[in-house]
């Protein structure tokens, strides 16, 4: 089954003096994750829903194998990424949200860069790339240098990079940041389409409304702890309006209570 | 391997593709030297000329005209201005500002003096910090001994000498003019083999963490050690252009450099097995510097930090390329030759002074190719480092 499970992930980072003096903090270690838990199904799009310094991105690149959790495990269809940490990377596409494409190559070039990396048959690389390139739009200008694009061709040119191995499980940061609405419906709209073809979507976000159009379930994340987690629509049976907002509002406060947020 | 292929072909069109860091990277090092050693060399011969074609401004007291005839063979021009005892402050002012070039003072009686085999003396006035004064007098000082050497081969004819001085040189001229390239070169060679491995080194390492790239990387099956592996060739063969740039500008400029000042240096004296001695020396530092340059930029957070945290190891690199430059001889000692770097700076003027001794050059080669094999172990430890890859 292609399900993806993160179980008790916890992770913890040593703050450099630097981090230290931004964070206003004299502690040395920072817990990023604690004890996280939460099940993605095939079908369904996952939304990480968080604030920032919550511990999102620091979930998906444990997910994506880029760091190693300090305690719990993951399993991404039946591969866990502590000891399979190569077949996990076959079958996930990470889209970073830090992303900025190399400005001095063209879409085409980097596609077909990637897509060698992944060890893909240069005839399937042509192949996908056509038609990713035409669903995205990038045909136009795959032949002009990434620093000349926009943020939104070079979004969209960075997720078809993160997916040129066409893999089950699609783990995207914020994938909609930055984006003007045209290009985040468009990016959302593919999400969508990404789902229905039965792939496992788990994307993290800080905006509500993101959540609201597109995840079937939700976990909301504050100060590295899982505050609430379950189909988007047990999570608004819980606020007597439906609003996630106000559901969200109320786990910050009642963390900022209990002294978790800074 | 194949991946490291892919990787090295990316990085090479990165830089090959880029006019501008073509041109910087690889084509300014030898232009750079090309105009600097030229210009160097026509600033040399310019000095010579002006000085010799001087008007040299004398005054004298009581010159003999015996005297002033034998100064007019010679070749200089200098012209004569009567000396005023009264004037005598203003004209050793000139000669300190460097108006006046001497005064020469004979005494009344020098002629009759030297009949009668009175020693006389002659007062000279000059000023060594200046050039022309400081020229002037050698010539005449010179001219003044010749002719007393004249006046006393008169008196006593041979038995005037004591002695006489004959001198022939034995000389190896091409090990001569190997000092020649030997004190220069190995300095050049590693700062233009540095400048050109950092100004793409940082890029192409540290850039990657800085623009995220570095996860998209490193979640494709690649192994890390490819990605280093692809990295450093790829930086490696960059280097080697700039390198073989900046020596073919070298080669060009020489015969600018050294006509000026009237000596030669012929850049032909060299057989293809030193050229070939050269180019794996060349080769074998190339991969030290790109090795460590690497290590350096995984290590840095950003392409900035990378370029500061390089700067120390350029500055102790070109130290060791300094501290050969006034010996201009090989070190004998094998233990320089286990040295990163210091080693290659020793090799090249080992070759180059055609004093190669090969079991020094294979202690280069082989530690060089042991450094560079440390140095992409650690960055391949480094891409697995999530505490270096993605440290905030
Ligand atoms: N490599 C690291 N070293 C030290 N601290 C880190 C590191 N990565 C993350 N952190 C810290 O862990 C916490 C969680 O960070 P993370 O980036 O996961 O948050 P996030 O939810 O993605 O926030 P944002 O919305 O700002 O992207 C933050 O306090 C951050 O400073
Ligand atoms: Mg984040």
């Amino acid at each position: 089954m292609n399900t993806l499970e993160v179980s008790n992930l916890k992770k913890t980072f040593r703050l450099s003096k630097k981090q230290q003096k931004i964070e206003k903090t004299n502690i040395k270690l920072k817990v990023a994750v604690n004890d996280l838990s939460f099940t993605a199904y095939p079908g369904e799009i996952f939304g990480l829903l968080g604030p920032n310094g919550a511990g999102k991105t620091t979930c998906l690149r444990a997910i994506s194998t880029l760091i190693k959790p300090d305690e719990g495990d993951i399993i991404v269809g039946g591969s866990s990424v502590k000891n399979d940490s190569i077949s996990v990377r076959g079958k996930i596409g990470f889209l970073t949200s830090e992303l900025k494409l190399e400005d001095h190559f063209t879409p085409n070039y980097l596609y077909t860069y990637f897509s060698r990396l992944h060890g893909i048959e240069e005839e399937i690389i042509e192949e996908r790339k056509i038609v990713f390139f035409e669903k995205f739009g990038i045909e136009e200008f795959k032949e002009v240098k990434v620093g000349d694009l926009s943020t939104g061709m070079k979004q969209k040119v960075s997720i078809a990079i993160s997916l040129v191995h066409n893999p089950d499980f699609i783990i995207f940061d914020e994938p909609t940041n930055g984006l003007d609405v045209l290009t985040a419906r468009s990016v959302m709209d593919y999400l969508i389409e990404l789902k229905e073809s039965g792939k496992t979507v788990i994307l993290s976000t800080h905006i509500l409304s993101v959540v609201d159009k597109l995840c079937d379930r939700v976990g909301i994340i504050i100060n590295g702890k899982m505050k609430i987690c379950d189909t988007l629509e047990n999570v608004l049976k819980t606020s007597p309006n439906n609003d996630l907002e106000e559901i969200f509002f109320d786990l910050v406060k009642e963390e900022e209570l209990s002294g978790g947020v800074n | 391997m194949k991946n490291v292929l892919t990787i090295f072909k990316k990085e090479f069109y990165r830089v090959m593709s880029d006019r501008r860091l073509v041109f910087t990277a690889i084509l300014l090092p030898g232009l750079a030297i090309y105009v600097m050693y030229t210009f160097i060399g026509s600033a040399i011969g310019n000095e010579y000329e002006d000085i010799t074609e001087h008007t040299m401004i004398i005054y004298t007291e009581n010159m003999p005209a015996e005297i002033e005839n034998f100064l007019d063979t010679q070749e200089i021009n200098p012209e004569f201005y009567d000396y005023n005892s009264s004037n005598h402050e203003e004209l050793e002012a000139q000669i300190l500002a460097g108006e006046v070039d001497m005064l020469i003072i004979f005494s009344e009686t020098f002629e009759d003096d030297v009949d009668n085999l009175i020693v006389s003396d002659i007062l000279i006035y000059y000023n060594p910090g200046k050039k022309y004064s400081e020229y002037t007098f050698s010539v005449i000082a010179n001219a003044l001994h010749s002719y007393a050497n004249v006046i006393g081969l008169d008196r006593y004819g041979d038995s005037y000498y004591a002695f006489t001085l004959d001198s022939e040189v034995i000389m190896d001229e091409e090990k001569a003019a190997g000092q020649g390239f030997a004190m220069l070169l190995p300095m050049l060679i590693i700062m233009f083999l540095f400048s050109g491995a950092m100004s793409i080194g940082p890029d192409s390492i540290a850039g990657e963490k800085e623009r995220g790239t570095i996860a998209t990387l490193l979640i494709t099956p690649v192994k890390r050690s490819e990605i280093a592996i692809g990295k450093v060739l790829s930086l490696s063969v960059i280097s080697m252009f700039s390198a073989t740039s900046s020596f073919i500008g070298i080669m060009l400029s020489l015969p600018n450099l050294t006509s000026g000042s009237g000596g030669t240096l012929d850049v032909f004296i060299y057989g293809i097995s030193d050229y070939i001695y050269l180019f794996a020396v060349l080769l074998a530092t190339v991969l030290v510097i790109v090795g460590l340059i690497s290590v350096i930029s995984a290590y840095a957070k950003t392409i900035k930090e990378a370029s500061m945290l390089i700067l120390p190891f350029y500055f102790i690199s070109m130290a060791l390329g300094i501290s050969t430059m006034f010996s201009g001889e090989a070190s004998n000692d094998l233990w320089i030759y286990f040295t990163p770097i210091y080693s290659s700076v020793n090799m090249i003027i080992a070759i180059l002074t055609f004093d190669i001794s090969i079991t020094a050059f294979i202690i280069t080669i082989s530690t060089s190719l042991v450094y560079v094999t440390i140095f992409i172990y650690i960055l391949n430890k480094l891409f697995q480092s999530e505490r270096i890859m993605f440290q905030k």
